[in-house]
């Protein structure tokens, strides 16, 4: 079996390693939040899914990637008509509409979009010849790829999800070369729509947040009752771990419930607030090493399919990562966003599994032929 | 069997790579700056916020030191009241319709609870507010039923201020009310103070407050973010002091004898308003500071409505006035004994000369009138029978110099440095006051000075505290209230010794001559207090004293029972016992007419009530 020879050979075991840390430490993270609360179990759910999880990843790995290519616009018009599907099967949990029921589990449809976005897009530039400068004109069908999906996860509102596709297309599109009019029009569009989406597509609650962020970063004391508790809560716990943390299970803000969603959402500064400076550092570069590890796989990717998932892959990690982080250090205004692979939740681990699987399939495939 | 089409070049991509790196490497770097901003240059604010966050400080109020009397009866205490505090930001919405309901508050009191509530500062939300003061049994036992399902609500258990003697001798003793801001401004220490604390607000309550306050204390729970209380569960890191107790204050023990207070409370039933002072002659403590009437302490403290103070102020009988220190009085005849001290002392008479008393004399057109016609009478007769026209013609010779000067060295004029509550200083005219006041100096005004009339005004202190002195033998002391102060483990931490105002210098046989006068005034068929006198037991020696009253206004506004107020004051003031005495008094019946037949009875009872029982306890 040439195949089988190949994967043993090739494996990615810096990936596996590094993926497999910060999912390791995830569950003892969360363990750690919910240890004494009423879903004190939760840890336990999260092993199922990581399993499930891994088994999805080597799934994914196993089958040539090649096929994903071939069947992309499949996969991608899977997903769509699964977003379509929850504006008709769909739970509403705290005023958006983002879940499916599927007997005792519930899965987010938006989280696998985000990889059926990643393989749309890769077969579109896989098989767009052209090289150099990019007009307005050749954004056009990518942008209907990010535009259908992205409208659907607005319209349940899922406003974090949203902004993550955008940025997946956005980062993927960087690989290609846009012509200087074309990205001087872009950014002059950018800052046209910015008061319409403030004035018109942004839900007051939404607003609140932002006009609240924007107080803390100007150094007047928000209102700490309502939208900047949140905000202000996850830098007590942070700050008060310091250089070394409280200790496992020992994070106060934690234990005393003062952090909000604190297994989905807010696990980081669970995690900063018992292992300190530290263990958030330790962490941190888990992530940084596994970004700049996709875009390793990118570079060697043996053609344009395989070095565009790697990169849409990546970016997924770095946008969720990096959004996560400068929301829960009070750099950024707070959204709902999970930590990859960290944060508790079954379709968010799924999705980001099944980007690893295809991360690990472009990287094993590099020099198939 | 996959094939592509065509080998895609992947060369283009190739430069983008390391802007990509470039770029991640540093949002990365920004993050974890970030991080060890707050993490490490941010730690002790951030470590502070949360341990604020899971700590709640439970007031721990300190015991106010208990003041008891000479023989050790309590006269302030304190008793157990419960009241209700609310942390407004765990406050859940129905949490107010709960606490009404429990409370039994009316609904108008449960819009108002909620509207004090509604208008707090954000800041202000997460700081214990004060929802209820000393509620009754039955709401402490529906609160406490439901304390476990209400996290915001907390029970403080707050010492009150209790006065077992209900209202007498409430002026000295003084009360207790809510500190106002210029309080929480002007306190020394600030931190001692917060608002809703109660402060001695008047007499000894007020001058001890410091010793009696003691400092408070509290304790520390750790909660969760909805305040419920986790016992036992304190997390290692949490530094901070979690319990410290608090101090009691220091007990004051004091001269004052409250039997000897109910005494005279039973002595004066008959006498709307009057005042009596007993003092010990040889240290100046003062045994008893009794006035009538008196205000309500529990009254006062909790705050008094504008109708109820209207009340007060209006009452005739003036209850918020302290009548032995803070109001004056013409002496009347009780100051003959200065007059004739005066004259004793600088050899201006001799204390055998007689006159005669025709029952009155005529100075220019003006007759003034004694009492009676007393025949011929010398000093000692004179202070018996209490003769004016002998003292008007020793006036004459004495000169108002030389009575104002003995005068001031019994310390009328000034404050006897009791050092409780306002003192009034009193007052005497002075030749240059007359003439100031009234054109020009006239020889009448001495005469009315030498029988206390005129001008002269005094307290009842200031005039026990002059009898202590002729009795004593001459030696005038500051009088005192307290005898001594205890630590809260009951070891003392200060004694009152006695203090020596001044010694007035009169000599030994001039106070000999005006002592037994005095013995007589009461035990001599003449005297003026005959008829109160003791018939058996303890002997008591004093003069009597009728001082008028002037310059009332607007009488014809007033009721039918006006006359009343028209009346003169009575007087007593002397010592006992007669020949050994012990302790001297002043006692004042205001409107009780002749002092013979108003004050002297209530004296003599009273010393004769005292007295008896010492001698019964022996």
């Amino acid at each position: 079996m040439a195949i089988g020879r190949t994967i043993r050979d090739e494996f990615d075991w810096p990936l596996f390693i590094s993926v497999s840390t910060i999912a390791l430490f995830g569950v003892l993270n969360l363990y750690s939040a919910t240890d004494g609360g009423t879903t004190s179990d939760a840890y336990i759910q999260q092993l199922y899914w990581l399993v499930l999880g891994f088994g999805v990843a080597a799934l994914t790995a196993a089958i040539d990637y090649r096929h994903f290519e071939r069947y992309g616009w499949l996969v991608y018009g899977a997903c769509v008509l699964a977003l379509i599907l929850v504006f008709v099967l769909g739970k509403s949990v705290r005023g958006s509409t983002r879940w499916i029921a599927i007997g005792e589990f519930s899965l987010q449809p938006s989280e696998l979009m985000k990889i059926g976005l990643i393989i749309a897009l890769a077969k579109y530039l896989h098989h767009d010849t052209k090289t150099g400068g990019r007009t307005l004109v050749d954004l056009v069908i990518p942008g209907l790829i990010l535009a259908l999906p992205m409208g659907l996860v607005l319209l349940q509102p899922d406003l974090g999800t949203a902004m993550i596709l955008a940025f997946i297309f956005a980062s993927v599109m960087m690989l290609t070369q846009l012509k200087l009019r074309s990205m001087v029009t872009l950014l002059a569009t950018f800052v046209v729509s910015a008061p319409v989406t403030w004035f018109y597509l942004l839900k007051d609650y939404q607003k609140e947040r932002i006009t609240a962020f924007w107080n803390r970063l100007g150094g007047t004391e928000a209102d700490l009752l309502d939208s900047g508790w949140h905000a202000h809560q996850s830098l007590v716990a942070i700050g008060s771990g310091g250089l070394t943390g409280k200790g496992f299970t020992q994070g106060t803000q934690t234990r005393f419930r003062f952090l909000p969603d604190q297994h989905t959402d807010f696990p980081f500064p669970v995690w900063a607030e018992e292992h300190g400076f530290l263990g958030a550092l330790l962490l941190i570069c888990l992530y940084l090493f596994l970004v700049l590890w996709s875009l390793r796989v990118a570079s060697q990717a043996k053609d344009r399919f395989g070095a565009v998932v790697a990169v849409g892959v990546g970016a997924m990690l770095f946008w969720q990562t990096v959004v996560n982080l400068g929301m829960v250090c009070g750099l950024l205004p707070v959204v709902g966003m999970t930590l990859p692979l960290f944060s508790y939740g079954g379709s968010s681990l799924l999705s980001t599994m099944l980007g690893l699987g295809l991360l690990m399939n472009v990287s094993m495939r590099r020099f198939s032929h | 069997m996959i094939t592509l089409s065509q080998r895609r070049e992947v060369g283009e991509f190739r430069k983008r790579y390391r802007w990509m790196a470039l770029f991640v490497v540093l949002v990365f770097a920004g993050i974890i700056v970030r991080v060890a901003q707050v993490q490490l240059f941010q730690r002790d604010r951030w470590s502070g916020i949360a341990q604020q966050n899971i700590t709640k400080t439970l007031e721990l109020p300190a015991t106010r030191g208990i003041i008891r009397d000479v023989e050790g009866r309590v006269v302030a205490s304190n008793r157990p009241s419960y009241d209700v505090y609310a942390t407004p930001r765990l406050l859940q919405s129905d949490d107010l319709g709960r606490i009404a309901s429990l409370m039994g508050l009316t609904d108008a009191d449960k819009v108002a609870l909620a509207a004090r509530i509604e208008q707090l500062p954000a800041e202000r939300r997460t700081h214990q507010i004060q929802l209820f003061r000393d509620i009754d049994r039955d709401q402490l036992a529906a609160i406490e039923t439901h304390l476990a399902e209400l996290p915001a609500l907390d029970i403080v258990t707050v010492p009150l201020r209790d006065y077992p003697y209900a209202t007498l001798g409430a002026h000295l003793i003084g009360y207790l009310n809510e500190v106002n801001e210029a309080d929480l401004r002007n306190a020394a220490d600030p931190s001692r103070y917060r608002p809703g604390d109660r402060i001695g607000r008047n007499g000894l309550e007020k001058r001890y407050e410091s010793l009696l306050r003691g400092s408070r204390g509290f304790r520390r729970v750790v909660v969760d973010a909805r305040g419920r209380a986790l016992e036992g569960a304190t997390p290692d890191s949490l530094d901070v002091e979690m319990l410290r107790r608090p101090v009691p204050g220091d007990d004051i023990q004091l001269t004052l004898d409250m039997r000897l207070m109910e005494a005279f409370d039973r002595a004066f039933r008959d006498h709307p308003s009057g005042a009596a002072v007993v003092v010990d002659i040889h240290t100046g403590a003062v045994r008893a500071l009794y006035s009538k009437p008196v205000y309500d302490p529990n009254e006062m403290s909790s705050g008094l409505s504008t109708r109820r103070y209207a009340e007060l102020t209006g009452d005739p009988f003036r209850p918020l006035i302290d009548k032995t220190i803070y109001e004056t009085y013409f002496p009347g005849s009780t100051f003959k004994v200065i007059t004739a001290l005066a004259s004793l002392q600088d050899g201006v008479v001799d204390p055998a000369q007689r006159v005669e008393c025709t029952g009155f004399i005529k100075i220019g057109r003006q007759k003034f009138r004694c009492s009676k016609r007393h025949e011929w009478v010398d000093l000692y007769d004179s202070i018996v029978q209490s003769c004016n026209v002998y003292f008007w013609e020793l006036a004459e010779e004495v000169g108002i110099e030389r009575i104002n000067r003995v005068a001031h060295t019994f310390g009328f004029a000034e404050r006897t440095g009791i050092g409780v509550n306002s003192e009034a200083k009193g007052f005497l005219a002075t030749r240059e006051w007359y003439q100031e006041h009234y054109g020009a100096f006239r020889i009448g005004y001495t005469l009315n000075t030498a029988i206390g009339q005129g001008n002269t005004r005094l307290t009842v202190l200031q005039l026990a505290m002059a009898y202590a002195a002729i009795a004593n033998g001459g030696t005038l002391y500051i009088p005192q209230v307290v005898q001594n102060v205890r630590a809260p483990d009951g070891s003392l931490s200060e004694t009152f010794q006695p203090h020596v105002r001044r010694e007035t210098g009169i000599a030994a046989q001039h106070l000999d001559l005006i002592r037994s006068s005095l013995v007589d005034v009461v035990q001599t068929e003449d005297g003026t207090a005959y008829k109160a006198r003791n018939r058996e037991g303890v002997l008591v020696a004093g003069k009597t004293g009728t001082a008028q009253v002037v310059g009332r206004k607007g009488r014809s506004e007033e009721s039918p029972s006006a006359w009343y107020l028209d009346r003169s004051h009575g007087w007593f003031a002397g010592f006992a016992p007669a020949h050994e005495p012990e302790v001297a008094f002043a006692v004042l019946v205001e409107h009780g007419g002749s002092g013979g037949a108003s004050a002297a009875p209530i004296a003599t009872a009273v010393m004769q009530e005292y007295f008896g029982e010492l001698h019964e306890e022996e």
